[in-house]
């Protein structure tokens, strides 16, 4: 009846001017801002935060879901100096986040190679027992 | 890329249904994300459109079609292993090529079961007895798409069925239908979900104060060693040494005894602990368990495949954003 709809906690609906994500700067606290980031949740939110708080220009960062049926996190960052916008960390941190997820799926191969490579040993010696 | 991280990853076991390994260097931010993406960002391939042609069995149609989506269906890759469905298929919703449904976006399944012809082609003991209609019904018209009425050989040798149950038939009874796949992720609904179980747990790290357990007597360290529960402590009864016992790591649970004991054998209050039991912060313990419709392995790859493609759509954003 009133449930929403299933699709629209994972899919954009850019025909009705969904954006990504939204970035308005602060009006009180200098070298802020917050982002809204359409169709996120944890998942991004929780990783992304705990990345710019690696950075020792993040001086400040947090998340929050604002109700779970709204699809949306929204995001704020403070920079320690002026010279450093909130949109340049988080891109940072972004990059950071995507090497360090294709550098674990890489050594999440390599690690199955391994173990398949010395079951497949254990495999053959039993067999010759 | 300043404050990159690069984790490790050691397979414990791995197996047709599970898969265990351990994590580290990374933090728990990025374990608790790989949990959640396996969980609700995989794809994978469920009944989700059934039209009936016939049902005059016990059970409503949408009670059936319900039941239909909930069975796994695998995308069978060179290994037989039950791939990535992204590879196969698109999205439904993404799907160009068609209006409706086609061959990149849906896979079709015919359940045909008419009672009184199963019955006649049934040994004489067993006439009479109601037809358990079964996911091994269920015919899939592609042959890259099968259904995963078990998770591996073993577990169909050792079950009595011949499948996933659907409905029960008896006398007079059939049932005719059409059912379309389609490729979706667990967000929409949990009968995509390729996982039963995603967990991690924290690995634990013990740390023996021998100089403080020098002080106890021989019968204070049996006490200690016997009130801890998990049994990660063992006694060398000729030295009268303290050491950890093999296989540790496995069974801390974390619980409390220790800390209560060792309080109470204390000379002052203030003496540092004779054992302290702690969780790890970056080495943790993934268990994944699949429902049949994904290999174990795949889904980890896949899961942080999905992960990637999130990221960089992100940074692709921000980027334009930005100019």
């Amino acid at each position: 009846m009133n449930a929403p709809e299933r699709t629209a906690a994972f899919m954009l609906d850019e025909d009705n001017g969904e954006q990504k994500i939204k970035y308005a700067p602060s009006t009180k606290v200098p070298n802020a801002g917050t982002f809204t980031f359409n169709k996120e949740d944890h998942t991004v939110g929780n990783l992304l935060r705990m990345q710019l708080l690696l950075d020792s220009n993040v001086h400040f960062a947090g998340y929050m879901m604002p109700h779970p049926l709204i699809n949306s996190l929204t995001m704020t960052v403070q920079t320690s100096a002026t010279h450093i916008a909130p949109l340049d960390v988080v891109k940072n941190a972004l990059d950071d986040l995507q090497s360090e997820t294709v550098s674990l799926g890489e050594s999440f191969e390599r690690g199955l190679r391994e173990w398949h490579e010395k079951e497949g040993e254990r495999g053959m010696r039993s067999r010759e027992l | 890329m300043p404050n990159q991280r690069f984790p490790k990853c050691k397979i414990v076991s791995s197996s047709q249904s599970s898969l265990s390994f351990e994590l580290y260097d990374t933090d728990v931010s990025m374990a608790n994300t790989l949990r959640r993406c396996m969980i609700a960002e995989v794809p994978t391939m469920a009944i989700d459109l059934v039209e009936f042609e016939n049902n005059t069995s016990c059970l409503q149609d949408e009670y059936i079609a319900h039941r239909l989506g909930m069975i796994p269906c695998k995308v069978i890759n060179a290994d037989f292993k039950g791939g990535d469905c992204a590879e196969e298929f698109v999205p439904h919703f993404e799907c160009t090529a068609c209006e409706d449904f086609c061959d990149k976006c849906a896979v079709e399944f015919t359940l045909d079961v008419d009672y009184d012809v199963e019955n006649g082609k049934r040994a004489d003991d067993e006439k009479g007895t109601p037809v358990v209609v079964t996911s091994a019904d269920l015919q899939s018209k592609s042959d890259k798409v099968m259904i995963a009425s078990f998770v591996d050989n073993e577990e169909r040798e050792s079950s009595q069925d011949q499948g996933i149950s659907i409905v029960k038939l008896t006398s007079g009874q059939a049932i005719k239908l059409k059912a379309t796949a389609r490729m979706g992720i667990s967000k929409e609904h949990a009968k995509w979900c390729p996982v039963g179980v995603a967990t991690y747990r924290f690995i634990p790290e013990v740390f023996l104060n021998q100089e403080q357990l020098a002080k106890l007597s021989l019968d204070q360290k049996k006490q200690l060693v016997d009130c801890c529960p998990d049994r990660i402590l063992t006694l060398d009864d000729a030295t009268g040494k303290i050491e950890l016992a093999e296989g540790y790591e496995d069974r801390a649970t974390f619980t409390e005894d220790l800390k209560y004991i060792q309080s109470a054998m204390k000379f002052h209050p203030e003496d540092e602990d004779f054992v302290r039991v702690t969780q790890s912060t970056n080495r943790f313990i993934f268990t994944v368990e699949s429902t049949g419709s994904m290999h174990p392995e795949e889904i980890v790859k896949s899961a942080l495949k999905r992960l990637q493609l999130k990221l960089s759509n992100l940074t692709e954003v921000i980027t334009r954003l930005d100019a």
